[in-house]
């Protein structure tokens, strides 16, 4: 197993979110976290990466506890894509995706051209090598993604732990992401990403993990996580899902909400500045 | 790469440039052939030897100005380059060495020392109480920050701000019971200037800021990984709090010890970095270097300015910078508002 988590709690100081997490990931998975929000999908993938400290149980990373991992090891092993990263000051893209190799210098070294052209590499894997002496500031938010993942790519790492890598993004970059993602993994990389599109999810992933209040409500393979019963009870709301007869995607939507009572008809005119008719 | 060469040799030059005009300017004018004559019978090198230097000239030239413009380019160098990590720390274009807290410590160990009466012992006393006391200030502004093992930047920022305007309170209250003389003593000191500066003051300057300003320049790289932040820095293998740490003592020790050896200078720490950073990029192992040359030249060109600005009198360097600085500050200012608009 590269990963592997048992009997996980984990939280802000004074504030436990998750619950009792256990779970293994094999090389090559594609594992979508799943769930609504504050379910505990980031702060499960930040414990993961040592970001945040288990306040129980125990994380094993390519079968070393990462409580025993320096930090240069651990960077070694796992890359970590932040969510809506901001990159204060004009940074270039190639500064940025640098940072990446600075588990493998020692401190009074400087990256050589063995970097670059892994740098170089990187970012025309991700199609952004065109951006490279650009200010990351300027580009568009899909051409930033890639930036960032160029950067946790040009990080080398078995394993990859990606915060909604793809939300916000047009269609078409999201897919790109997600492609992207499978591709490593059949190349033998590691993803456990946090996904909030649930089909998108379901289309790429080998693996889902359904999230809710800080448990591990399901674990299995899309079709078995994604169904009505397991969503309601997550999301808390009625859920349907039906698999579309020409994509053979699944179409996952709440139904009837239920709750267009009177209280909700005065407060909608409140709020469109009608008078309320008794 | 090649263009950022160039801006280094252009920078290398204006320094030379400003070096020889504060030789030669003030009221004593030295035309710029003594100077390097001057220079180099000093150090007995033999090149100019046939060139008569007065001896009035050649004493102007290495009792008074050349120590002065040492200090000065040590303590512009200084607050240049740790300005500019400041605001990497801070990840934050207006920090400036004043923030952690060091000037006010500064004004607070020299308040002390005047109020004592321990100014007047030895010249060596403003000097040691301001170094004292700007260190004191960030250790006190650091321990307030640290919680749970981890300095947050925020946080910091925060202490830095209170522990200012206590500080500036707690020298305000001893300046109330002092008499004429030594306000004045104080007014002059706040007032950062170079005058008077002799050689001891080089020797007591060059070790702290040349030690730290070179380290700084190495981990340069790591300073780059430290701004995207804690959690970034942390994801790509960084003892964040170390380096932090590390990066805030330096700094603060090359702040401190130019404050110690010039006085409070406002502007050189927060402009030259801003201004830099507009010419060679936001990359810190471009940064650095540029900050430490052209903080160097700035304040030597604001005090060789100063000495010839206004005939009879001799403006300090502190005022100076503040008059250069602000309009300048004002033009960015009002420039990068034009392309957020």
């Amino acid at each position: 197993m590269v990963l592997s988590i048992r009997d996980l709690c984990a939280g802000y100081s004074g504030k436990t979110i998750l619950q009792n997490v256990s779970f293994s990931v094999g090389k090559g998975e594609l594992v979508s976290l799943v769930g609504p929000n504050g379910a505990g999908k980031s702060t499960l993938l930040k414990t993961i990466r040592g970001l945040l400290p288990a306040l129980q149980g125990k994380i094993f990373l390519q079968g070393t506890d990462i409580t025993k991992l320096s930090e240069g090891e651990f960077a070694r092993r796992a890359g970590y894509l932040q969510q809506q990263m901001q990159v204060p000051f004009a940074y270039t893209v190639r500064e940025i995706v640098q940072t990446g190799r600075y588990p493998y210098l020692h401190w009074w070294q400087q990256s050589g051209k063995q970097d670059e052209e892994i740098i170089r590499a990187s970012l025309a894997y991700t199609g952004a090598l065109e951006f490279l002496d650009r200010p990351v500031q300027e580009l568009s938010g899909g051409q930033q993604q890639r930036v960032f993942l160029a950067k946790v790519l040009a990080q080398q790492t078995p394993v990859l732990l990606l915060d909604e890598p793809a939300t916000g993004l047009d269609l078409i970059y999201q897919e790109e992401i997600f492609r992207f993602c499978r591709e490593l993994c059949v190349a033998g990389r590691t993803i456990v990403m946090v996904v909030h599109e649930l089909s998108l999810a379901a289309r790429f992933s080998s693996r889902l993990l359904l999230l809710s209040q800080g448990t591990v409500l399901a674990d299995g393979k899309p079709e078995k996580v994604l169904t009505p019963e397991l969503l309601t009870k997550a999301y808390g709301a009625s859920i349907a899902v039906t698999e579309n007869p020409l994509t053979g995607h699944m179409d996952i939507y709440t139904t009837g909400s239920g709750r267009q009572d009177e209280r909700r008809a005065k407060l909608l005119a409140t709020v469109l500045g009608r008078e309320v008719t008794e | 790469m090649r263009r950022y060469g160039i801006i280094v040799l252009v920078l290398g030059i204006c320094l030379l440039v400003v070096g020889v005009l504060s030789l030669s300017w003030g009221q004593m004018k030295i035309p710029f052939l003594h100077v390097a004559a001057g220079l180099a019978q000093g150090m007995e090198l033999p090149i100019l030897a046939q060139v008569p230097v007065p001896a009035d000239e050649m004493a102007v030239i290495w009792h008074i100005r050349l120590p002065r413009t040492i200090v000065g380019l040590l303590a512009g160098g200084g607050l240049g380059i740790s300005g500019a990590v400041l605001q990497g720390i801070f990840a934050n274009q207006l920090a400036d060495p004043g923030i952690i807290g060091v000037s006010s410590g500064a004004s607070v160990g020299v308040v002390l020392v005047i109020a004592t009466g321990a100014a007047g012992i030895t010249m060596f006393a403003l000097p040691v109480g301001a170094l004292v006391g700007a260190l004191a200030a960030v250790g006190l502004t650091v321990a307030m920050a640290w919680r749970h093992g981890r300095i947050p930047v925020m946080t910091l920022l925060l202490s830095g701000v209170v522990v200012g305007m206590f500080l500036a309170a707690f020298s305000a209250a001893v300046l109330t019971i002092l008499d004429v003389n030594k306000l004045q003593e104080y007014l002059f000191w706040t007032i950062g200037g170079l005058d008077y500066r002799r050689w001891e003051h080089v020797l007591l300057g060059l070790g702290p800021i040349l030690g730290s300003s070179a380290v700084m320049l190495v981990l340069s790289r790591q300073l780059n990984v430290l701004v995207l932040g804690d959690n970034e820095a942390k994801a790509v293998g960084m003892a964040v709090k170390r380096y932090r740490l590390l990066l805030l003592v330096l700094a603060s020790m090359a702040t401190a010890t130019s404050v110690c050896i010039s006085g409070n200078i406002g502007f050189v720490g927060l402009v030259v970095p801003h201004m830099m950073r507009l010419i060679v990029g936001p990359d810190h192992r471009r940064l650095l270097p540029a900050s430490l040359l052209a903080g160097a030249a700035f304040l030597v060109l604001c005090d060789a300015v100063g000495r010839v600005i206004w005939s009879g009198y001799e403006v300090r360097v502190g005022i100076m910078t503040a008059f250069i600085g602000t309009p300048y500050f004002l033009y960015l200012l009002r420039k990068h508002q034009q392309r957020l608009d």
